[in-house]
């Protein structure tokens, strides 16, 4: 469900709030939980892929943030240390979800199969068949969907990346790569292999 | 020789070799393919924000209220086991009207630690895992916690007395009080989702 309001973490919150809830304060508590509730769940629905898992992460990552609050230094931005801590709860839900091998297995499949169906073996797709972005983003590896997400949205480099999900910048750099690649066999079928690859 | 997929993306994100960029400066098909993954680019960032189908701060709320209500659970347990160290040690070095008093005391704050925890048994048989709670009794439950964990604080500042007095007594009336109210509220629930 579409929500008022970008994506963004560019959200400003206003100190006395962040004080109030460090108190417990319920009504700075919802205040904090209905500024940041767009934007964790978007993040968190692009990197899980599933809107049960997106669901999970938004009230682990409030959980979080409510028992954490009054560790937070405010030597950073309020809403960027909520998205650290949005970004973390989701990428460890994709190490359970990999411990469940069959549905990384379905969604690399799923990936594969809108690939073929549109690779020019198919009759030449309509618009009404045409994929949007969305839905290819969402058909990319749990992976490569969360590089590409942490590092084109969310601007987070490589070896910040790297440091969250516990690789090398090469394995980001290469993740990132692999999920521009799938998109453009997606999005742009007919494109065949690209100037560039 | 055209740039690799990772070269591109090296180049559109400012982090490129000096050679790949040169290339990309004199290689219309390389310039065209950067400029394509800029657009993508912002294209991802305009994707439309998406939220959960239904409102979860309710359900939220109640997991704050229940994380709060294991964390009262556990100071309980060594706040009580500490009172229980003074008024032991007390008994046994007080003597005369003075020890009167304090046995008094004593067998107050003994007697109000036992309802304690009681009332604590009670609300473990109530709040059971992964509970419905509406809004306003979540709320009422994080403002009874919230007394609770103030209450628990000065106990714990209490603990390293030698003897109890009548404001401690005082204190832990007031806990009892409160946990009575939870329970109250416990309950109410859970007559009214008729379980």
């Amino acid at each position: 469900m579409p929500v008022v309001g970008g994506h963004s973490f560019a959200v400003t919150v206003d100190e006395l709030v962040v004080a109030r809830a460090r108190k417990g304060d319920a009504a700075a508590l919802e205040a904090l939980y209905r500024a940041f509730e767009g934007p964790v769940y978007t993040l968190a629905r692009r990197l899980t892929g599933t809107r049960h898992d997106a669901e999970d992460v938004l009230q682990e990552t409030f959980l979080e943030l409510v028992r954490s609050v009054g560790r937070f230094r405010g030597d950073g931005s309020f809403a960027g240390w909520v998205r650290k801590v949005a970004a973390s709860k989701a990428l460890q839900r994709l190490r359970k979800q990999a411990s469940r091998p069959t549905e990384a297995a379905l969604s690399e499949e799923l990936a594969d199969g809108v690939e073929a169906s549109l690779s020019g073996r198919s009759p030449i797709a309509t618009a009404a068949e045409r994929v949007d972005l969305r839905t290819a983003v969402e058909g990319l590896s749990p992976t490569a969907r969360s590089v590409l997400w942490l590092h084109d949205v969310e601007g987070y480099s490589h070896e910040e990346i790297a440091a969250m999900v516990g690789k090398t910048p090469s394995f980001s750099k290469s993740q990132l790569a692999r999920a521009h690649a799938r998109l453009r066999a997606i999005l742009a079928p007919t494109a065949g292999e690209g100037p560039c690859t | 020789m055209h740039l690799s997929l990772e070269q591109l993306l090296a180049v559109r994100d400012g982090e490129a070799a000096p050679g790949d960029i040169a290339h990309v400066a004199t290689c219309a098909a390389c310039a065209a393919e950067v400029a394509r993954l800029r657009s993508l680019r912002a294209a991802l960032a305009e994707l439309p924000a998406e939220g959960p189908e239904r409102d979860l701060w309710p359900a939220t709320r109640a997991r704050l209220a229940a994380q709060r209500g294991s964390r009262r659970l556990a100071r309980a347990g060594w706040i009580a086991a500490a009172m229980a160290a003074m008024v032991t040690l007390v008994v046994g070095v007080r003597g005369g009207l003075e020890a009167w008093r304090e046995a008094r005391t004593v067998h107050e704050v003994r007697t109000l630690i036992g309802q304690s925890q009681r009332l604590e048994r009670a609300l473990q048989a109530l709040e059971a895992p992964g509970r419905v709670v509406s809004g306003r009794a979540a709320g009422t439950i994080v403002e009874i916690e919230d007394h609770i964990a103030s209450i628990d604080a000065q106990l714990a500042h209490r603990g390293g007395e030698s003897a109890p007095t009548p404001d401690l007594v005082s204190l832990w009336q007031e806990r009892v009080r409160l946990l009575a109210a939870l329970v109250n509220v416990e309950s109410t629930r859970v007559a009214y989702v008729g379980l």
